[in-house]
């Protein structure tokens, strides 16, 4: 898989077993140059994966991917790894199907296990307007040829035994959207996984790098920033680094460094909170969604249940996450499985969602000839990373918008038409 | 739960409020060409920093007012009624 | 089994006089009123209480306190029981969690004999081919691992759990002498003062300590205690603190609640958690026998018991040098005492599920059954952390201390310093004097800030400098990891099963970033939250690194402190559901109950398509009261209805009504409703039952943010007003029986129109004109006090006309066939308002209105989607609502049924749906596909209206 890789196998850990042999570093800690090809924002999952197909499939290799702080600090590391690809627009279904098949394949395509867990994804429908849309989904998502179907609350039960399916609940479960392909990946070994195949395919990855301004000329803003002008290159904490291409693969700093190219967003930021209980034997098979309770949760196979709700209805830069979200969350979670009050909340954390108005992402080319954006991505970024990734190495390699990210292009805000994903994506883990 | 200065009502839990953004300078729709239009609608400054933002006192006195407030620390300062 | 009990201890809490009875893993033991679980089980000689994570190794007594990583057990039906704070209680079913098949023959500890082959991360390089084999078999054999006890879903229920809400001006997290002096301080300083304590008594380290610490402790409890200002939380911890200084407190002292979570609006947040005692890396270092200084002192003198036989002593510190004369009193026989001040070191245990030798660091082997070590303190600084602190590492001293805090949290004790009992309370008496003066200041500022507010009392407190004079940072080696050769097979995370060298292999990999490390290793993400951990890992990966401990930093500490049960978040659920005056009557009269958005409703009396035909044929009442209703007063409503409707408002005469619909600024249709003109400055708007609360809070939002000079006063009336619906070409008959002071007559009171008057007696009524069904009907505004007396009015005299109530789903059959659209059903969240049809309602000539650019915009486009009324031209078929309409055989999408139903009317299925402009035309064929693959045609009608297109029957 590698120019000078080292491939992981079973073989591998049994050597290294009898040998005690020290396990090779899975990427360096390489010295800057003071200039690459193309120089990518964000050492998360969409900066990585943009970095490892412009070199795996366009021979791309002298770029540099910068992170202020360590590869997946940020969001990658922070979401509750869900994947899927039932969404409600022609759009949707076509981006994050393609993303799936990527994560179906890419444990032996990197060479890494990510531990893909197809367990199948449930989104309660508590009101029949909300059937309604689930039927929409379900429909849209057949004629692409998605594996998806709306079932009743008999099938609920057979699916996840613990859920209360049972008829005098203040949100009684009607029925949901069946998607047997979604699932759990495990986050960290993705963003791993790709930053050491993009290591060995010679990609510098430069930790602890942060991005104080990114460099432009001929703009009609100040400093040659803005729309008509180009850019060259960005300054960082540690100096200087020249790069015809910028491309910003930021989460809840995308509107920041956007800026510094003068390029304004549609975003604005929010936190959005995640929590996960200690662990308890396995007792919930499926990935479950409540969009009317606003939360969502699976278990890992270490036996923790690990919920997500809706975005925080304060903006803020702020990711200390806040009590109220972890009341809410019982509470509804609680509506959805009386029986596991005893189980113990162990820790909450915070990631910052860049959200935009249509619930899509801002990608592609901009008014700035030679900065890309592959931002906005509210709260489902790491289901969208492995196909973000191949789409914009494609649009930097070409300089023209892949197909699948045109409805996504920035001009859209300001002509044409926004995407429809808004009605079905509030909660839409 | 930070606590938001109700200039009427006084210091209130935000869950008491409903955060409404930016504020934003709505341009004359009888003469904004559709790009200025959308650009109000749409771009926003999103500072990590202090803005000016509204919001409503919807459990209280139902008034809208703006406060500034640091969207890196939560920091508030004043409120005054819109 | 033995009885390690020892006689009576000067400071033990147990009270020998209770015994209890309670079982470990089905046997019968005994404790006492005060004792743990783990306590209990200790004095009856029990040594292992849980298998290891992943070696599944025996595991025992280690802190013998909330954070044992060794002490979780099933309690009846609740897991992950802290058997090391929990205390015990008659009848207790307690077992080991996470055997099998049982705690003394686990068959996972095959796990240890191939452990070289499972080093961290090692799931991540196998198992990848073939594919299947990792979901199929892999997958389900990890599942298993899984640790924690079990949770008893399918008999469990939620609890009497309960929450409160506080607002002291100081709040002290720690009940040891400085937390108790800062609270005395405090409130001597006219504070209002809650004093929190994890354990079941205050006093923190001075309760196990020797007479001196037990006088003062009782000195320093009774000036507690005298204080009425002090309310003392016991049995409590401060998991969270949250910006504003919104604190997190949960109470497991309540009489009632199992758990409450007490939620505080704290002014000063004084910070005294004392410190936690950090293991020491070495191999065999998660032996049973091998405990912290703390862990025997705790089981001496709190419980009485009898830690071991013969022990080994490895001390740094002047509490380590204590546990000696402890272990004496209790008639242990101490085999070695080593000073690691002065290079004594332990570099081995050995033992398979007890400690049976110890290496020494100068190579003598000795036997022993107990090795106590006490090698350095933990700051547990996560409350300080949360307020925005990172921490710096001092190696003098061998531990992180406080940087920066906001002003409204304070530290003070063992986390900030070392010193005597005398001079840790000194510190306190200060920083309680200090947290009580920001804490009244600011409460000073909060009642003079607002109007409607309290006033405050007095003037507002000086500023108090902080004058305190530091604790000192006594020297202390830093030991982490021991020098033994085999040292770094010792365990740094307990509860995750990762030794040393499972850090020092992630740092080579290139997870040496102390977050990469966690996230690679698992390291500090188990149950006790890097307590134990997270510095001995922090040392590991520096000495890997070669880096100083100052640079490594830590992980960040996350909320909750201790985790906390679901059920004492939730708290009692509330999920209230709307109901309108009426709701009995129709429980009582055999009403499906459908929840709506915050309302429940009747969906049908039993019959819904009978219900509908009735409204054709005869007059049925409906109860429409969650329709948002708005009173409108003011000289300038005119003007508000011309921005926020696309329709024209200018002339609309007194007695009139209007439909409108509302667009957002971005062009899409929001809402829609009439408005009727009920008076020269007196109008009332409805709206969509969803919409009620969005269209009010929107319309404040113009009126104060954008047209503050407008002259209009809203006040929502929903529920104040109940709403009638009377339908059917009898309602005027009807209602020619129970109004008076209105001419109901089709000449005097039009379609379209509002009148007020007396409906049964009952004044002050509105009723207008209008029809959602299509048929001659009228909708009554009542004064809810008086809408059961109405409803029943209108049944009893219109029994000979064949009254039937009739419900929502009767409603939608009615409304779909006229025709009528329902916003956000056969709209959504791209419906521009061209799209919904609305053609000549919209007025582009105004000067303003929501929307209007996009509105232009969209006018000026041919390529939106239209809806269109369709019917299936098989006429028994009903498609179900969303199925797609699609270009013939292709898969291509180029529509969409939004609404469907059998019409009772026309005996034929009606449809509305969104549709590509290519086919809106009249007598276009459609394609739909079904639900189940089959795929059937449809026609597209010329008007919206199914039933009565020229509108004959609401104009009669």
């Amino acid at each position: 898989m590698a120019k000078h890789g080292y491939t992981y196998s079973a073989g591998k850990l049994l050597k290294h077993g009898l040998s005690s042999g020290a396990w090779p570093r899975m990427w360096r800690r390489p010295e800057a140059r003071s200039s690459y090809d193309v120089a990518i924002i964000g050492g998360g999952l969409h900066g990585l994966a943009t970095a490892y197909y412009l070199a795996k499939e366009h021979g791309i290799t002298n770029v540099a991917v910068l992170d202020k702080g360590y590869l997946g600090g940020g969001g990658s590391g922070r979401n509750t790894a869900i994947v899927r690809s039932n969404y409600l627009t022609p759009e949707g279904v076509a981006f994050y199907d393609r993303s799936l098949d990527l994560y179906n394949t890419m444990a032996q395509d990197l060479n890494l296990n990510v531990m893909f867990s197809r367990r199948g994804h449930l989104t309660l429908a508590h009101t029949d307007s909300a059937l309604r849309t689930m039927h929409w989904r379900a429909e849209v998502n057949k004629l692409q040829g998605i594996d998806s179907s709306v079932i009743d609350e008999h099938e609920v039960k057979k699916q996840a035994p613990s859920l209360d399916t049972s008829k005098d609940t203040r949100y009684p479960i009607l029925g949901a959207l069946y998607h047997p392909p979604g699932g759990i990946v495990r986050h960290d070994a993705v963003v791993w996984g790709y930053a050491r195949a993009a290591d060995h395919l010679g990609v510098h990855l430069l930790q602890e790098t942060e991005v104080l301004d990114i460099l432009c000329e001929d703009g009609e803003g100040p400093e040659g920033k803005g729309a008509g002008g180009r850019v060259t290159g960005v300054r960082t904490n540690r100096g200087d680094i020249s790069a015809p291409a910028v491309v910003n693969c930021t989460a809840g700093w995308a509107s920041l460094l956007s800026n510094m190219a003068g390029v304004t967003l549609p975003i604005t930021t929010h936190p959005l909170q995640a929590a996960v209980t200690e662990p308890c034997k396995v007792f919930l098979p499926t990935v479950v969604v409540s969009g009317s309770l606003h939360v969502y949760v699976s278990q890992t196979d270490r036996g923790e249940l690990v919920f997500g709700a809706s975005v925080d209805p304060v903006g803020t830069y702020r990711v200390n996450g806040t009590l109220e979200f972890t009341e809410e969350l019982a509470g509804h979670v609680l509506e959805l499985m009386p029986g596991i009050s005893k189980m113990r909340l162990l820790r909450q954390w915070s990631g910052l969602c860049d959200m935009t108005p249509d619930y899509s992402p801002v990608m592609g080319t901009t008014q700035v000839d030679g900065y890309f954006v592959d931002v906005g991505w509210g709260t489902y970024g790491f289901k969208a990373g492995p196909v973000a990734g191949e789409t914009m190495a494609e649009t930097i390699a070409t300089g023209r918008d892949a197909d699948l990210i045109a409805p996504f292009h920035i001009s859209r805000f300001t002509e044409g038409d926004l995407v429809g994903e808004k009605g079905a994506a509030a909660v839409g883990h | 739960m930070i606590v938001v200065p109700c200039p009427n009502c006084g210091p209130r839990n935000s869950s008491d409020l409903r955060p409404c953004g930016e504020i934003t300078s709505r341009p004359d729709p009888a003469t904004a060409s559709l790009s200025e239009w959308r650009t109000y609608l749409y771009l926003r400054e999103n500072p990590a920093g202090w803005v000016t933002e509204t919001w409503y006192c919807r459990s209280g006195c139902r008034r809208y007012f703006t406060i500034e407030r640091n969207t890196a620390t939560n920091e508030i300062r004043d409120s005054e009624v819109s | 089994m033995s009885n390690l009990r020892l006689p009576e201890r000067p400071g033990e809490v147990i009270d020998r006089g209770t015994p209890l009875s309670f079982t470990w893993n089905g046997k019968s033991f005994t404790g006492h009123r005060g004792d743990t679980i783990a306590s209990a089980l200790t004095a009856n000689g029990v040594e292992v209480f849980a298998r290891s994570m992943k070696y599944k190794r025996k595991r025992g007594i280690m802190t013998a306190d909330h954070w044992d990583p060794n002490l979780f057990v099933q309690v009846g039906d609740e897991p992950n029981v802290r058997a090391g704070s929990r205390r015990l209680e008659a009848g207790m079913q307690v077992s080991a969690q996470n055997v099998w098949p049982n705690l003394n023959f686990d068959v996972g500890t095959a796990n240890q004999v191939v452990g070289r082959f499972l080093s961290s991360g090692f799931y991540y390089k196998t198992f990848m081919r073939p594919k299947w084999f990792w979901h199929n078999v892999y997958q389900r054999v990890l599942r298993k691992f899984a640790p924690g006890g079990r949770i008893h879903w399918e008999t469990s229920t939620h609890g009497a759990y309960d929450k409160r809400y506080a607002h002291p001006d100081v709040l002290v997290a720690g009940g040891g002498p400085a937390g108790m002096a800062a609270a005395v301080s405090a409130a001597e300083a006219d504070a209002k003062v809650m004093l929190v304590e994890h354990e079941p008594e205050l006093g923190g380290h001075l309760r196990w300590g020797d007479a001196d610490d037990l006088a003062a402790l009782a000195e320093l409890r009774s000036a507690v205690d005298a204080h009425p200002n002090i309310e003392v939380l016991l049995d409590s911890t401060v998991t969270g603190r949250y910006d504003h200084n919104w604190v997190a407190v949960m109470q497991r002292s309540h009489d009632i609640a199992p758990e409450r979570l007490v939620k505080a609006r704290v002014g000063s947040l004084v910070v005294a958690p004392g410190l936690i005692e950090r293991p020491y890396v070495f191999s065999g270092n998660d032996t049973p026998g091998v405990m912290l200084s703390g862990a025997a002192r705790r089981l001496i003198n709190l419980w009485a018991v009898k830690p071991g036989s013969k022990a080994v002593v490895l001390s740094a510190n002047p509490e380590g040098d204590a546990v000696i004369a402890d272990l004496e009193a209790a008639g242990v026989e101490i085999v070695a005492a080593l000073d690691a001040r002065a290079g004594d070191d332990i570099a081995e245990v050995k033992g398979s599920g007890r400690v049976s030798k110890v290496v020494l660091g100068d190579g003598r082997t000795v036997d022993a059954d107990l090795v106590v070590t006490a090698t350095g303190w933990t700051a547990p600084t996560s409350l300080l952390n949360m307020a925005g602190d990172r921490p710096v590492y001092d190696p003098s001293a061998a531990r992180y201390f406080p940087n920066q805090v906001p002003d409204n949290v304070l530290a003070t004790g063992g986390i900030t310093g070392n010193g005597s009992t005398a001079e840790l309370a000194a510190h306190g008496t200060a920083t309680g004097t200090l947290a009580a003066n920001r804490a009244l200041r600011l409460r000073h500022a909060r009642r003079a800030a607002a109007s409607r507010a309290r006033s405050p009392e007095g003037p507002r407190p000086e500023v108090l400098e902080d004058t305190r004079t530091p604790l000192a940072r006594v020297p202390h080696p830093e030991c982490y990891l021991s020098s033994g050769a085999n040292a770094k097979k010792g365990m740094v995370d307990y509860s995750e099963d990762v030794a040393a060298k499972d850090l020092v292999q992630a740092a080579g990999e290139g997870f040496d970033s102390i977050e990469l490390m966690k996230r690679y290793t698992t390291v500090t993400m188990g149950p006790t939250q890097g307590k134990l951990e997270t510095v001995n890992a922090a040392a590991v990966l520096a000495k890997a690194r070669q880096m100083e401990m100052v640079d490594i930093g830590t992980t960040v500490w996350r909320p909750p402190y201790a985790p906390i049960s679901l059920g004492a978040l939730a708290g009692r659920i509330f999920e209230p559901v709307r109901r309108s005056a009426l709701q009995d009557w129709h429980d009582a009269h055999g009403a499906a109950p459908l929840l709506a958005g915050q309302w429940v409703r009747p969906d049908h009396y039993g019959d819904p398509m009978g219900e509908a035909l009735n409204v054709r044929e005869n007059v049925g009442i409906i109860d429409v009261t969650p329709l948002g209703k708005l009173d409108l007063r003011g000289p300038d409503v005119t003007k508000l209805l011309e921005l926020v409707y696309v329709n024209k408002w200018q002339k609309l005469d007194i007695g009139r009504v209007r439909y409108g619909t509302m667009v957002a600024e971005d062009g899409v249709v929001s809402d829609d409703g009439v408005t009727g003109r009920l008076g020269e400055d007196h109008y009332l708007m409805t709206t969509t039952s969803s919409g009620a609360g969005a269209v009010w809070e929107m319309l404040e939002d113009y009126l104060q943010t954008y047209r503050p000079e407008w002259d209009v006063h809203v006040t929502a009336v929903t529920g104040g007003l109940t709403s009638i619906n009377v339908a059917g070409p009898k309602s005027r008959e009807l209602l020619l029986r129970l109004v008076d002071g209105v001419d109901l007559s089709p000449e005097a009171f039009p379609y379209f129109n509002v009148r007020r008057g007396t409906v049964a007696g009952v004044e002050d009524c509105i009723i207008w004109r209008i029809g959602f069904t299509g048929e001659l009907s009228y909708e009554v505004h009542v004064p809810s006090g008086h809408a059961l007396h109405v409803w029943e009015a209108l049944l009893a005299n219109g029994e000979d006309l064949g009254i039937k109530p009739f419900g929502v789903e009767s409603q939608r059959i009615l409304r779909l066939e006229k025709g009528h659209y329902i916003v956000g059903q056969d709209t959504d969240g791209l419906t521009k308002a061209p799209s919904a049809g609305l053609g000549g309602l919209v007025k582009l000539d105004k000067p303003d209105t929501l929307g209007l650019p996009e509105l232009k915009a969209a006018y000026e486009r041919t390529d939106l989607p239209v809806l269109v009324a369709v019917q299936p031209d098989d006429p028994q078929l009903v498609p179900t609502e969303a199925d797609q309409i699609v270009d013939g055989d292709s898969n291509r999408i180029l529509g969409r049924i939004t609404s469907s139903r059998m019409s009772p009317t026309l005996g034929r299925s009606v449809c509305l749906g969104q549709v590509d402009p290519s086919l809106a035309a009249a007598g276009t064929s459609v394609t739909i596909l079904l639900v189940d693959g089959r795929r059937t045609t449809g026609t597209v009608q010329e008007h919206h209206a199914h039933v009565d297109p020229e509108g004959v029957r609401q104009n009669v």
